[in-house]
């Protein structure tokens, strides 16, 4: 990578470099005529006599002389704004397609470190170096030859000028320049050595910040945060003392900048005067002199502040790339490259050594023979060696000294596009991605995008030009859009196959449950997939029928029925008896909204619902006020919040007080309206539900569907024939609610659905539907065990030659056993590599390799 | 008629002829009717109203269908029934299978020796009726009687007063052994 900026700057960009300064010396003549000019319609048109004036051919007299001029330099104010902008813009995209190639080429050195490196840098640092770190870079490159080239011209011809009125002068003008430029840069270079440890300073606050979210738990559960906070206090107040420095080193390098150009007229009021005196010199001469000067100054600012930019962004591109260029980097052809080496025959380890590996673990002269097709364990204690070997059989790592082959192909000379399509390896510490369970079940098949999406109009163009900008910055082409899962690798012809493959192993991995559990809480549009609704109305029949035919399950269930108060469910659920499409809306939220806010004022309702607040208020006050807020009672069983309850008692005092005022604010009528709509009768059995009130309600349900729902997007109405996508699967197929008055309602009836569920074969499509399911920020949401689990299927479900797995599945249980028997039967006839520390393990293998101290103590 | 939580409601027959003892339940179903069945529970007799609506509205009111399990014998037990209407048949495991040992009916409770300290249930409990049963639990029962002791001194009292009563009944019956 190129080591200074301008080496960068001018490898990528030298055509654009020439291009914006040809344009720059473009509006010099411009910018000249500018200025002349009003002094020309001023002292000529204005002023002058003798017209007509001729002008290429044609007379003008003074009015229309005066129009010309004025408009030939609105003309050119035009021209010369519209050139600084075009530059303007030039620049700046030429910077941003600077910043972005910079950017790209740094992650993609990211990828090509190699394994041991990442044990050397951390995430927390290498972050603010892509991403903050070098943004000021693009802002630079655009001025990187235009500034010095434009400032530096005004300069020579100014300083030209003073020299031509007398050469004394021009020296006097110049006399603390070789002053400046040597005093200057050597406060600069003090200014740079503290740029450089500002940056790394700020590195490490950012890894540090970065270390106690990670271990965040770990603060709390050693009572650690102080230690944490002096931590970073110490760095943070480290900062600062850089920063001043270099504050008070920049601001010197102006004051005596500024010092210098003003101490420069002192000479020439002294001189200049001296000569006049003399009569060496007129006087005219001195005043153009001084104005000249005048005007040296701003170019000179100009270029100062430039080469203090200079300098800072030189030590910014400095300080990061050089963290980029470690000596044993892949070659970007590793990444790249589309070769696909069919590996084939045995797995052979030619004394092979290797160290660097976790806790400094070596591994030494080990040869070994895993022919082709045999499953093998490779058994040993952590810290045996074990892991490093198996990492060198999935060619991630490199041996230091020896050869690694399959068949007759070193490992080590073949790229990622060969090893991680042959070889599928799944490690101790798996890694799940922040997206689907499908994401990342199908990880291990998106090498390369292989079908693009048809793209017109519009669309089209977007992509014609994303792509263009990619060649311009030296980024991929490929296709985000496109079709990524790799069909043929999988060994299937259709998506509907390569589904049912990864259900087959996700069910020999006895994962399916979980996936079924999370398909049943998710959600899915049926606009994608109507017979997959149209099952789960079918299934929803089956069982409001069954309820209705089973005395025992019909006491369990309150159905959703539009003319029937459901007392299992809410108040605002009876009441609204419909759900906003933004499943990001909860219940809550719903009397909020506008239109239903409107809804209850003019059909006086909420009146009627403050009521019931207010008696559910008063009720809970009369029941909680003497609990303490910390038993537990009033969390657990309160309508109202311990937090709540102080507010309350002042809404109810002023509720009953007679007094018009202060009365009760917006505020603490929706509060009360709230508390009614979490009422469910069956649970609070407050007593306030009468049945007049309950015939309201189913009457106001009525008119708020008619009123509101018919013609509003934002909600999807209750209907037992519709398919109601804000709900889960599971709130779709079980059209109402577990009655809350019920012992164990809610897993009897979990139970029948289950049931139903598996005669009417939904189990697969509500399973494919859990694929669906977003995992969290990194697998976050997903246990340990079932993250394991699937980035395994993701290994399996690669078909590779070659299959290799560490710490995966190793306990002695039953289950651990069957997962292995399962695995071993999927991978039959595949080369197989099985990492254990167990060694009671191993004889479930054809071959064993026992490891010890990093050497092999025992072949079978 | 009398008066609910401000809310009229007519006398039971009346609501039954018109909609069907369901909604007839459902409109009793109020935490009245449970302190009512409260009061009339031995253990909860000195405990002061208002604690006990809060006891009855901790609790969990459960109906049952006749021949449902309420508990089975051996098992931990969390709460204690108060059962509101219906019965339920008491049955102990025999090496015959289970039988019935006795009934328990309207205001009894049962097993609340399980919401003060851990023992297996003595005996099952099966709905001999459709039943309407408020289930209090071992948990909230507990934090009840940390948060107003008095209600302790009272659960206290009638237990003493019962042990009393058996330690008499027991020397009374030794009495008798010796007379004898």
């Amino acid at each position: 990578m190129e080591k200074s900026l301008f080496s960068f700057i001018w490898k990528y960009s030298s055509r654009q470099q020439l291009f914006i300064l040809m344009v720059t010396v473009l509006t010099y003549p411009v910018v000249y005529v500018l200025l002349e000019l009003p002094k020309l319609i001023v002292n000529d048109a204005v002023q002058g006599d003798n017209f007509p004036r001729t002008i290429v051919g044609f007379n003008f007299d003074q009015v229309p002389y005066l129009v010309l001029l004025c408009f030939t330099f609105l003309g050119l104010v035009v021209v010369s704004n519209g050139l600084k902008f075009y530059l303007n813009v030039y620049k700046g995209r030429l910077g941003e397609r600077m910043l972005r190639r910079l950017r790209f080429e740094l992650f993609q050195r990211v990828l090509r470190f190699r394994l041991p490196h990442f044990r050397k840098v951390s995430s927390g640092e290498i972050i603010p170096m892509i991403t903050s770190e070098v943004e000021d870079v693009g802002g630079y490159i655009g001025e990187a030859f235009a500034l010095p080239a434009y400032q530096g011209g005004m300069l020579v011809v100014q300083i030209g000028f003073i020299f031509m009125q007398d050469p004394l002068l021009g020296l006097a003008a110049i006399s603390s320049y070789p002053i400046q430029g040597y005093v200057i840069p050597l406060l600069q270079r003090k200014v740079v050595l503290l740029s450089r440890q500002r940056v790394r300073n700020i590195r490490v606050v950012a890894d540090k910040v970065g270390e106690s979210i990670t271990g965040v738990a770990e603060i709390h559960a050693n009572d650690a945060a102080a230690w944490h906070s002096a931590d970073i206090s110490d760095r943070l107040y480290e900062n600062f003392r850089i920063r001043y420095d270099i504050f008070n080193r920049k601001f010197l390098i102006k004051f005596l900048n500024n010092f210098m150009n003003q101490l420069t007229p002192f000479f020439f009021y002294l001189i200049g005067g001296y000569l006049v005196i003399q009569g060496d010199l007129s006087i005219g001469a001195l005043l153009a002199v001084i104005a000249a000067y005048k005007d040296l100054a701003g170019p000179w600012k100009e270029l100062l502040s430039f080469y203090q930019m200079t300098a800072d962004v030189s030590v910014k591109y400095q300080t990061v790339v050089e963290n980029f260029d470690p000596l044993d980097i892949y070659d970007t052809s590793r990444l790249t490259s589309d070769d696909i080496v069919k590996l084939g025959g045995d797995l052979t380890f030619d004394n092979v050594a290797f160290s660097g590996g976790a806790a400094g673990q070596e591994v030494l002269d080990i040869s070994l023979n895993v022919p082709e097709g045999r499953a093998c364990a490779v058994v040993g204690p952590d810290g045996s060696g074990r892991s490093e070997v198996l990492q060198l059989a999935a060619g991630l790592v490199s041996p230091a000294t020896g050869k690694i082959c399959i068949g007759e192909h070193d490992l080590d000379k073949l790229t990622d596009s060969t090893l991680g399509r042959e070889i599928a390896y799944v490690g101790g510490a798996v890694h799940v991605w922040t997206g689907t369970i499908r994401d990342n079940l199908y990880y291990g098949l998106r090498h390369r995008p292989l079908v693009a999406p048809e793209r017109e109009g519009e669309d089209l163009k977007n992509y014609k030009r994303r792509v263009s900008e990619a060649k311009e910055t030296r980024n991929p082409i490929y296709d985000r859009a496109a079709v990524w899962d790799d069909l043929d690798a999988a060994g299937v012809d259709s998506q509907e196959k390569l589904d049912e493959k990864a259900l087959a192993l996700l069910e020999a991995v006895s994962i399916d449950k979980d996936i079924y559990r999370l398909g049943l809480q998710s959600r899915f549009d049926p606009s994608m997939n109507d017979a997959f609704a149209e099952k789960i109305l079918n299934v929803r029949k089956t069982l409001a029928d069954r309820i209705a035919e089973e005395p025992a399950l019909s006491g369990l269930v309150e159905l959703w029925h539009p003319d029937r108060f459901n007392a299992s469910a809410s108040l605002a659920e009876n009441f609204f008896f419909a759900v906003p499409t933004d499943p990001e809306i909860t219940m809550d939220q719903v009397p909020e909204l506008p239109t239903v806010k409107t809804f209850l004022s003019d059909t006086g309702f909420d009146k009627k619902l403050q009521q019931i607040g207010l008696k559910i208020a008063e009720t809970m006050l009369e029941l909680f006020s003497n609990v303490s807020g910390d038993s537990g009672l009033l969390g657990s069983y309160s309508l109202i919040t311990p937090e709540e309850l102080p507010e309350f008692e002042r809404i109810v005092r002023i509720a009953k007080s007679d007094q018009q005022r202060p009365g009760l604010s917006d505020a603490d009528r929706t509060r009360l309206m709230g508390v009614a709509f979490k009422l469910v009768p069956a649970r609070h059995r407050l007593g306030v539900m009468s049945d007049e009130l309950k015939d309201e309600i189913i009457a106001a349900r009525k008119q708020f569907l008619e009123e509101v729902v018919s013609d509003d997007e934002g909600f999807v109405a209750f209907d037992p024939d519709v398919y109601l996508p804000p709900l889960t699967i599971e709130d779709n197929l079980l059209f109402g609610r577990a009655r809350v008055d019920r012992r164990d309602a809610r897993r009897r009836i979990d139970d029948v659905i289950r049931t139903v569920v598996e005669e009417t074969g939904l189990r697969h499509p509500i399973i494919y539907a859990g694929f669906g399911y977003h995992v969290g920020v990194s697998g976050s949401k997903l246990s340990a065990g079932q993250r394991r689990k699937i980035a395994l299927v993701r290994g399996l479900l690669k078909n590779a030659k070659i299959t290799i797995l560490d710490d995966i599945a190793t306990g002695m249980s039953e289950d651990d056993k069957a997962l292995r028997k399962g695995i071993r039967e999927i991978l039959d006839g595949k080369t197989f590599l099985f990492g254990t520390s167990h060694v009671e393990i191993a004889s479930e293998f054809d071959e064993t390799i026992v490891l010890d101290q990093g050497r092999i103590l025992d072949k079978e | 008629m009398r008066k609910i939580s401000g809310i009229a409601v007519r006398s039971l027959p009346v609501i039954w002829k018109e909609y069907g003892w369901r909604e007839a339940l459902e409109i009793e179903m109020s935490l009245e009717t449970e302190v009512e069945a409260l009061r009339k529970v031995p253990l909860f007799r000195g405990i002061d109203e208002t604690k006990l609506r809060l006891l009855a509205f901790i609790s969990d009111r459960t109906e049952y269908p006749s021949g449902e399990r309420l508990c089975s014998q051996g098992e931990e037990g969390d709460c204690a029934f108060i059962i509101l209407s219906g019965d339920a048949n008491v049955l102990v495991d025999t090496p015959d299978g289970e039988k019935t040992v006795a009934q328990v009916s309207e205001n009894s409770i049962v097993g609340e020796i399980a919401i003060l300290c851990d023992v297996p249930r003595t005996a099952s409990l099966v709905a001999a009726s459709d039943m309407d049963v408020l289930t209090v639990s071992k948990d909230d029962f507990l934090k009840l009687l940390k948060e107003f002791p008095d209600i302790s001194l009272e659960v206290m009292r009638t237990l003493a007063l019962r042990l009393e009563r058996t330690t008499r009944d027991l020397a009374d019956a030794r009495r008798g052994a010796a007379g004898s």
